[in-house]
């Protein structure tokens, strides 16, 4: 393998890891508080969350050049503070991928959250715990298979990113070249045989990914 | 009686409102009554699950919730046990963990002691390793029991203990529970829709209707002086028929019926004096209707009060009794439908008077089993 396909996989996966990393962080509570609680601008804050899943990753990607670009609204105070943006780092691909993943950790967690009967959760406040400690004892471990089946296609969404990671973080061979977009640039300069061995890797990740998802989907049910 | 549990409470909801006001002492409150009545929303709002509109809740002297001061103390600190409809037992914990689950802010080794007592004391303490998805309806029900009272909770609620159980076992479970809640001395609030459940489990029954009380009495007495038609009617009671007042005096009402002079007791608890020619609802229960037997000449009127003829249009077998649709011979409509009364005969007596071949009977009801409604 070249020493570009090696670090375009290595990049892949380091983004995949730490955008999925982030995703749960993030997307696990997100997905609790959507599923349970009523409170004003729920339904803004499912639309933002939902709208990469059905936007072109490209338009998606232009939102987050708007963001936080070197003159976006949180990228320019950041640039002007320290002199150092985000865009075209491998830091932005990261951003990316987290966002265009998490829709479908969200939504996976918060089916999974919300099939979890709330009796069960009364029952646990009867019994003397908070929201907080039912949450983490009762409601998250009865989602757990939804939430691990949210992650897997979260981290698979990441792995696979091209549209948005393109928009912010660009194709800079040995930076922010990720194995998609490294597929892409093989193509365009004929080295099919190079081309292959990414498509080939990938495809192979996936599948895995699949099937894991399949599994623990199964056995959620 | 020194009242254990105090309860008003009004919850307005989009299409239903809960209005209700009710007191019970120790033992075995049952808030009976049709599905959608709400006895569930009632059980939430003494658990603190739901919050009320007004109203004022206490407990053995503790307020739990009081509109007027502000007081809505949560349901971690209630110390109200809940028994879900369906259980609602953790499925991830084992059965100990379950009956160990309110614990948790004990020690450890009290902790164990106590899930230990419990599980024994419901003679479930083999099953302290398994998963509930391995037990039975039956020892589903004991856990949950269990994992309620295991925190000794100063009231225990229980949302329709039996219907998530096979007929024949919710008879048997019936009286296991009835056994149970008086082995642990519990105030607790049992919610059925089914009559003799209430009956079964209660002390005192608590009859609810579309969001509000219709009747809270003893059990017998609610049994036997239903305060109105739609109480008769919401607890079941066959033969709820309508008449005219002839003359009523503070133990006996005499009216008429179908064509029929009718006497009948007047409570002496609580006489109900109707003005003559106003209308009035009574009702016989089906199985305190006499059939007369051929065999033994003609009947007399002195010794039969309420005698009656008419003929079998309908029956019905319910295994161990006949129930037997029989219309009066006066003119004009029969009273309910095709009939004018239900009367209901064990089998033995079906066949020893071969009703199945005779259809012509004279009946006669004793005025102590005609029960008069206020209106």
């Amino acid at each position: 393998m070249s020493a570009d396909a090696f670090s375009a996989l290595s990049l892949s996966l380091r983004v995949a890891v730490l955008a999925t990393a982030i995703n749960a962080a993030v997307g696990i509570p997100l997905a609790y508080v959507l599923a349970r609680r009523r409170f004003r601008g729920r339904a803004v804050v499912d639309l933002l969350v939902t709208l990469p899943l059905v936007l072109p990753p490209t338009v998606t990607g232009y939102y987050l050049i708007v963001l936080l670009g070197r003159r976006g609204w949180l990228g320019a105070p950041l640039y002007e503070a320290t002199g150092w943006t985000i865009a075209f780092t491998w830091y932005a691909a990261v951003i990316a991928a987290t966002v265009m993943a998490l829709p479908l950790l969200v939504r996976t967690a918060r089916a999974a959250i919300e099939s979890v009967d709330r009796d069960l959760e009364k029952a646990a406040y009867t019994l003397g715990r908070s929201e907080w400690r039912t949450a983490l004892e009762v409601t998250l471990p009865l989602a757990r298979n939804g939430i691990l089946a949210g992650l897997v296609l979260a981290f698979a969404r990441a792995l696979g990113e091209f549209g948005a990671t393109l928009m912010l973080a660009g194709n800079i061979p040995g930076r922010t070249t990720t194995v998609p977009l490294a597929i892409y640039t093989a193509v365009q300069t004929g080295e099919s045989g190079a081309a292959l061995a990414l498509v080939g890797i990938l495809t192979g990740l996936s599948c895995v990914v699949l099937v894991a998802a399949g599994r623990l989907g199964a056995r959620a049910t | 009686m020194s009242e254990r549990l105090e309860v008003r409470v009004v919850k307005r909801l989009p299409a239903f409102t809960l209005d209700v006001a009710w007191s019970a002492g120790a033992g075995v409150a049952v808030l009976f009554g049709p599905s959608g009545a709400g006895k569930t929303l009632t059980l939430q709002c003494l658990a603190g699950l739901l919050r009320p509109d007004a109203g004022r809740i206490v407990v053995d002297g503790r307020v739990l919730f009081d509109s007027s001061s502000a007081v809505d103390v949560r349901p971690q600190a209630r110390r109200v046990g809940y028994v879900f409809q369906g259980y609602a037992l953790f499925p991830h914990l084992s059965v100990a963990e379950n009956v160990g689950f309110g614990l948790r802010d004990r020690p450890r080794a009290e902790r164990i002691a106590r899930t230990t007592e419990v599980l024994e004391r419901l003679g479930v303490a083999d099953l302290g390793g398994r998963s509930p998805r391995e037990l039975s309806g039956g020892q589903r029900q004991r856990v949950a029991l269990g994992r309620a009272l295991a925190t000794d909770p100063a009231l225990l609620l229980l949302d329709e203990p039996l219907s998530a159980l096979d007929a024949p076992l919710r008879r048997a479970l019936r009286d296991e529970l009835r056994a149970i809640l008086r082995d642990w001395r519990t105030a607790a609030v049992v919610v059925t829709h089914d009559f003799t459940e209430a009956y079964r489990l209660a002390d005192r029954i608590v009859v609810y209707d579309a969001g509000r009380v219709v009747q809270a009495a003893p059990r017998s007495e609610l049994l036997w002086q239903p305060a109105s038609e739609s109480v008769a009617r919401i607890m079941g009671i066959r033969n709820v028929l309508h008449g005219t007042v002839v003359k009523a005096t503070p133990d006996r009402i005499q009216l008429r019926w179908r064509g029929q002079l009718l006497e009948a007791v007047n409570s002496p608890s609580r006489s109900y004096l109707p003005a003559p020619d106003s209308s009035i609802a009574f009702f016989v229960r089906p199985e305190y209707v006499r059939l007369i037997r051929k065999d033994r000449g003609l009947a007399d009127q002195r010794h039969h009060m309420n005698l009656m003829e008419g003929t079998v249009v309908g029956e019905e077998d319910f295994g161990t009794t006949w129930s037997l649709h029989i219309r009066l011979d006066a003119p004009g409509p029969p009273a309910q439908g095709d009939h004018d009364v239900e009367v209901e005969v064990p089998h033995l007596v079906y066949e020893i008077l071969e009703i199945d071949r005779d259809r012509r009977w004279q009946f006669s009801i004793h005025r102590g089993s005609i029960h008069v409604l206020p209106a």
